[in-house]
């Protein structure tokens, strides 16, 4: 035996009385918990690649015709996608549709965030302006085309607001919660959120809000909250595009 | 290529895979095998002298030499490597055969969990390597784009900014000052797209170290969502590089695969 050992290096047993017992006895390579959590990884990568395939789709539809249809069916394929992931594992996501009366503090908390997020987001959005890059309008197409405004706020603002919620802070965050630690999983769907639009220099203010209403999904332990803060957002992007 | 494996206290075996063949493997000195040929299965099977049953098996790699791989009864062996293995707790310096730290009782990592470093070491090296490549591109395309920019301004010089421009691009009709100014904008953003993809992708290389497997899993979502981006511009950049595409997605897949096989066994 090398000379200072207290430990025996091939079973891990105390080798003097007085030596204190290791914390990990066993180094257990969890070959089942590996599987399990891979295929939480797996589903979350479907989910990821489905909807980032009906955007690729409908990216190359776009460019040979600029109808307000494509985005409706666009919408409704997203929609299935996400229904269909979110039922998979509607146990699991139960407790994100309950309403909890929350905290006066929590309620403080989320007003908070709320207004931050609106705050930075349209500094962002004004720096861009001002720096004078071109940026495509939401609902330019929509109004070509001579639909309504409750359409556009229907298919701009509602519809995205629900199901992105479903999506990244319903199905994404909590699979990524049973894998990862909280935090990693908070930032992992922030991330993949922002990259989803499909838009590089929306990265940076995507990932703000992907990190605004992953907390206060988190702070709630509710969708709802986000999904209100995210249709009013868009909306008042909606609202703001339109001539007066 | 030379590997030792330190079996234990009382083996240790040799391997010396020559450029054109030749294998030759030793256990404690004395020759096992001497051949071009490797035996059934892909491996060279030969047994310690405790009676053991030990094989070694090469095993393909995407890009560089194979790796070889020793197991004595079924389990890998962890490779005798030129630097001492020492407790990540203590800092002790312990034997490669040692399933746990003789100072401090903790568990020695296992052959797997070296494999699996490896394999995150290599994703967040892809990681960097696809930064690089994102600030070489977007300094590229820059001056390729500003040059395809300037040529097309020098066009449109003389023509009233309100009328409309003739034909349609991307589907999109323009006024000839939005041309302009689309025109003027477009190696810029070349630029900076580039350059925010090329920023995430250190942060997230960086990030590596210390979280490797958000890290990956992001870098891979941004990388894949990078080429279906690249794509609805100009579906032809999908056939472009499919083979460094591929590789380098292989690369990050395997690396998500070896973190969390990493986080699962606490290593």
């Amino acid at each position: 035996m090398r000379s200072g050992t207290q430990f025996c290096p091939g079973c891990g047993e105390s080798l003097i009385p007085s030596a204190v017992a290791p914390e990990h006895r066993v180094a257990s390579v969890s070959r089942t918990r590996f599987i399990e959590h891979w295929g939480e990884l797996k589903r979350v990568g479907w989910l990821f690649g489905l909807l980032l395939a009906t955007s690729f789709v409908f990216g190359i539809a776009w460019r040979s015709a600029h109808s307000p249809w494509l985005s409706v069916i666009a919408s409704a394929v997203d929609a299935a996608i996400v229904l269909v992931a979110a039922g998979l594992r509607y146990r699991k996501l139960l407790f994100l549709f309950q309403l909890r009366p929350s905290g006066l503090r929590d309620s403080v908390v989320l007003i908070a965030i709320a207004f931050l997020f609106v705050a930075l987001a349209t500094a962002y959005f004004w720096v861009i302006e001002w720096l004078g890059v071109p940026m495509s309008s939401a609902t330019a197409a929509y109004t070509r085309a001579g639909w309504p405004l409750w359409s556009m706020l229907l298919l701009i603002s509602a519809m995205p607001a629900v199901f992105e919620e479903l999506a990244f802070r319903g199905v994404i965050q909590s699979t990524l919660e049973r894998v990862l630690n909280a935090r990693d999983a908070w930032l992992i769907q922030a991330a993949l959120f922002s990259v989803l639009h499909l838009s590089p220099l929306m990265f940076p203010s995507h990932f703000l809000m992907g990190l605004c209403f992953g907390y206060m999904r988190r702070r709630s332990r509710s969708i709802y909250p986000g999904m209100l803060l995210h249709a009013c957002w868009n909306a008042l992007v909606v609202l703001q595009e339109l001539p007066a | 290529m030379d590997k030792t494996w330190e079996v234990d206290e009382a083996n240790t075996v040799k391997a010396h895979f020559g450029a054109f063949g030749k294998k030759i493997v030793a256990v404690n000195g004395a020759e096992v095998h001497n051949s071009r040929k490797m035996g059934p299965k892909g491996e060279i099977a030969f047994s310690l002298p405790d009676g053991r049953s030990a094989a070694l098996s090469l095993r393909k790699q995407f890009i560089g030499a194979p790796g070889i791989d020793l197991k004595v009864d079924g389990n890998l062996v962890v490779e005798t490597g030129k630097k001492p293995i020492k407790c990540a707790a203590c800092d002790t310096v312990a034997k490669p055969y040692d399933r746990f730290c003789g100072k401090c009782g903790k568990p020695m990592p296992t052959a797997e969990d070296y494999e699996n470093r490896k394999n995150v070491k290599a994703a967040t090296g892809a990681i960097k390597v696809l930064a690089v490549v994102f600030v070489i591109a977007g300094i590229a395309f820059f001056f390729i784009t500003k040059g395809a920019a300037d040529t097309a301004l020098v066009k449109l010089e003389g023509a009233d900014p309100a009328t409309t421009y003739p034909t349609p691009i991307g589907g999109q009709t323009y006024t000839v000052g939005a041309l302009r100014k689309q025109l003027a904008w477009e190696p810029w953003g070349v630029l900076i797209v580039n350059l925010i993809i090329a920023s995430i992708m250190v942060a997230l290389a960086l990030w590596g170290r210390r979280s490797p497997l958000p890290a990956v899993l992001i870098a891979t979502a941004t990388y894949a969502v990078v080429i279906a981006y690249a794509a609805i511009g100009d579906p032809a950049t999908l056939g472009q590089g499919l083979l460094m595409k591929i590789i380098i997605i292989a690369f990050l897949i395997r690396g998500i695969k070896a973190a969390l096989a990493l986080r699962t066994a606490g290593a």
